[in-house]
């Protein structure tokens, strides 16, 4: 009885028979992809990049995916060239609909092919700034310095101006460090030199730059010019300035408030109040 | 630095200008191994390279010259069972310092050692440095200039008895390129080659025989 009634056609010559026997694939095939993809990160999770290995095992998953719906499609007694036809019929018409999609999935091919940026790099968007999480055909998922979930449209990443602070193995950073008119800037130069030498991720080559740039309104100005690490240029960067700081002051060496020199011209006549003493004293 | 057992577990200690490091080791039987390893691990590791500066030896075309340069010792501490090996602990006595080889878009970042030149095996302090005999092959038909030397720290074979040592090879094929390898030999009888960091990760990505130098062999 249920038999029979799983035989009659619902679509075409389609029965619901069919239907069950396509579904019941397609699900075994998910799952097989499933199961595939855990055992993979459980055999290589230590061995291979996690970026990569997320990649392989995606395409993996699809492919089993695939074949699970390729073997299922004899069900429905549909050839491969009747499946062209249908599909690049369905295709066209879906292009037209939805052409954002369409857009977005072109966009994500090319971010792919072109890579400007790989998950875990550091990164602005347009307006939005963090590290990148995942890139798939149609977003990018960004994951800001805030912990905030962010999905980009490739669309819009494609189009937008992407700066990649990670992307090359050095970046350099830079210092305006101000000292006072008293001080030896020559002394100032030597401690900073001194302790960029030490620090292990300033790195030696390109070298560290460290020179009088200006003589500002308060102070003498020294700027810093140095290389570390993509990596690790932020610590470097944080570290370095407060360690600069102290050293300059154990070598005495001023950084000063912003101040100015007031000339008062001769002849000219002053009056000092002395009211608000007076108030307080009542 | 001491390892004592402690339940079920055995406790690693060392004592550090820094304070104390501690590890505990889930393990009921095996062996505490202290030997050089590959120096790119301190104070964290961020690249697999390692780059060597030298004073400029000048190179007559089809000429080769071996010398002695210095290297700075990182001592490991790996825990073994049934030769399966886990590195626990690494330290030196040398500074660590890093540079770059190459630009900042396509070059790599690498453990800077500055080192002199010498004609006959130095006798370094062990626990700081070791010793690394180059042999230098110039296989162009111009002179060249050379001051650095670069290797892929997967390929490192250090090698300790009195001191750590490797030995190299590095062929130059003009002021731009050169390809250079570590041979797989111990510098001198009796040496033991050391514990390598690199193959306990298991890694698949395959160990490189040699180091192409695309960005020049001087300053």
């Amino acid at each position: 009885m249920v038999f029979e009634s799983l035989s009659v056609p619902v679509l075409g010559a389609v029965t619901a028979l069919d239907l069950l026997v396509f579904g019941i694939a397609v699900l075994v095939s998910f799952v097989i992809a499933r199961i595939v993809g855990t055992y993979i990160k459980k055999v290589f999770g230590d061995r291979v990049d996690p970026a990569e290995l997320d990649k392989l095992v995606r395409v993996i998953q699809a492919a089993i995916v695939i074949i699970g719906i390729y073997a299922a499609l004899p069900s429905f007694d549909i050839t491969i060239a009747d499946m062209l036809v249908v599909g690049g019929t369905i295709g066209l018409v879906a292009a037209f609909a939805s052409q954002r999609i369409v857009s977005n999935f072109g966009s994500g091919l090319f971010i792919i092919a072109e890579r400007p940026m790989k998950p875990g790099d550091n990164v602005t968007i347009g307006s939005v700034s963090g590290t990148v999480h995942q890139i798939r055909v149609l977003s990018t998922i960004i994951k800001t310095h805030e912990g905030v979930y962010v999905r980009v449209p490739n669309e819009k990443v494609f189009t937008s101006e992407i700066t990649n602070f990670v992307a090359n193995v050095a970046r350099r950073f830079e210092y305006t460090i101000g000292i006072s008119y008293r001080s030896d800037a020559d002394v100032a130069v030597r401690v900073i030199r001194d302790l960029l030498e030490v620090h292990p991720f300033v790195l030696a080559h390109p070298a560290p730059s460290v020179f009088v740039d200006s003589l500002g309104d308060s102070s003498v100005n020294i700027r810093v010019f140095v290389w570390a690490p993509s990596r690790v240029w932020w610590s470097v960067r944080t570290e370095m300035l407060w360690t600069i700081k102290k050293a300059l002051e154990e070598a005495g060496i001023e950084i000063p408030f912003p101040q100015r020199v007031v000339t008062i011209a001769p002849g000219a006549r002053i009056e000092v109040s002395q009211a608000d003493a007076g108030e307080e004293d009542r | 630095m001491e390892a004592r057992r402690e339940g079920q577990f055995v406790l690693y200690e060392r004592i550090a200008p820094t304070g104390r490091i501690e590890r505990r080791l889930g393990f009921p039987e095996g062996t505490i191994v202290i030997n050089p390893v590959e120096p790119v691990h301190l104070p964290q590791e961020i690249t697999g390279t390692i780059e060597f500066h030298f004073p400029s030896l000048a190179l007559m075309p089809l000429s080769e010259v071996t010398v002695y340069l210095t290297f700075p010792v990182e001592i490991g501490v790996f825990s073994e069972t049934d030769e399966t090996y886990n590195l626990i602990d690494v330290f030196s006595l040398a500074s660590p310092k890093y540079s770059l080889y190459g630009t900042p878009e396509r070059g790599v970042i690498t453990r800077h050692v500055e080192s002199a030149i010498s004609t006959t095996p130095p006798a370094p302090d062990p626990l700081e440095e070791g010793v690394l005999t180059l042999t230098i092959r110039n296989t162009g038909r111009d002179w060249v200039w050379v001051s650095r030397a670069v290797f892929e720290s997967p390929s490192l074979r250090i090698f300790y008895g009195p001191h750590a040592a490797m030995s190299a090879e590095m062929m130059v094929y003009s002021r731009l390129l050169a390809e250079t390898w570590i041979k797989r030999d111990p510098p001198a009888e009796g040496m033991q080659e050391a514990i390598r960091v690199y193959p306990t990760r298991k890694s698949l990505i395959p160990e490189k025989a040699s180091y192409l130098m695309e960005y020049g062999v001087g300053e």
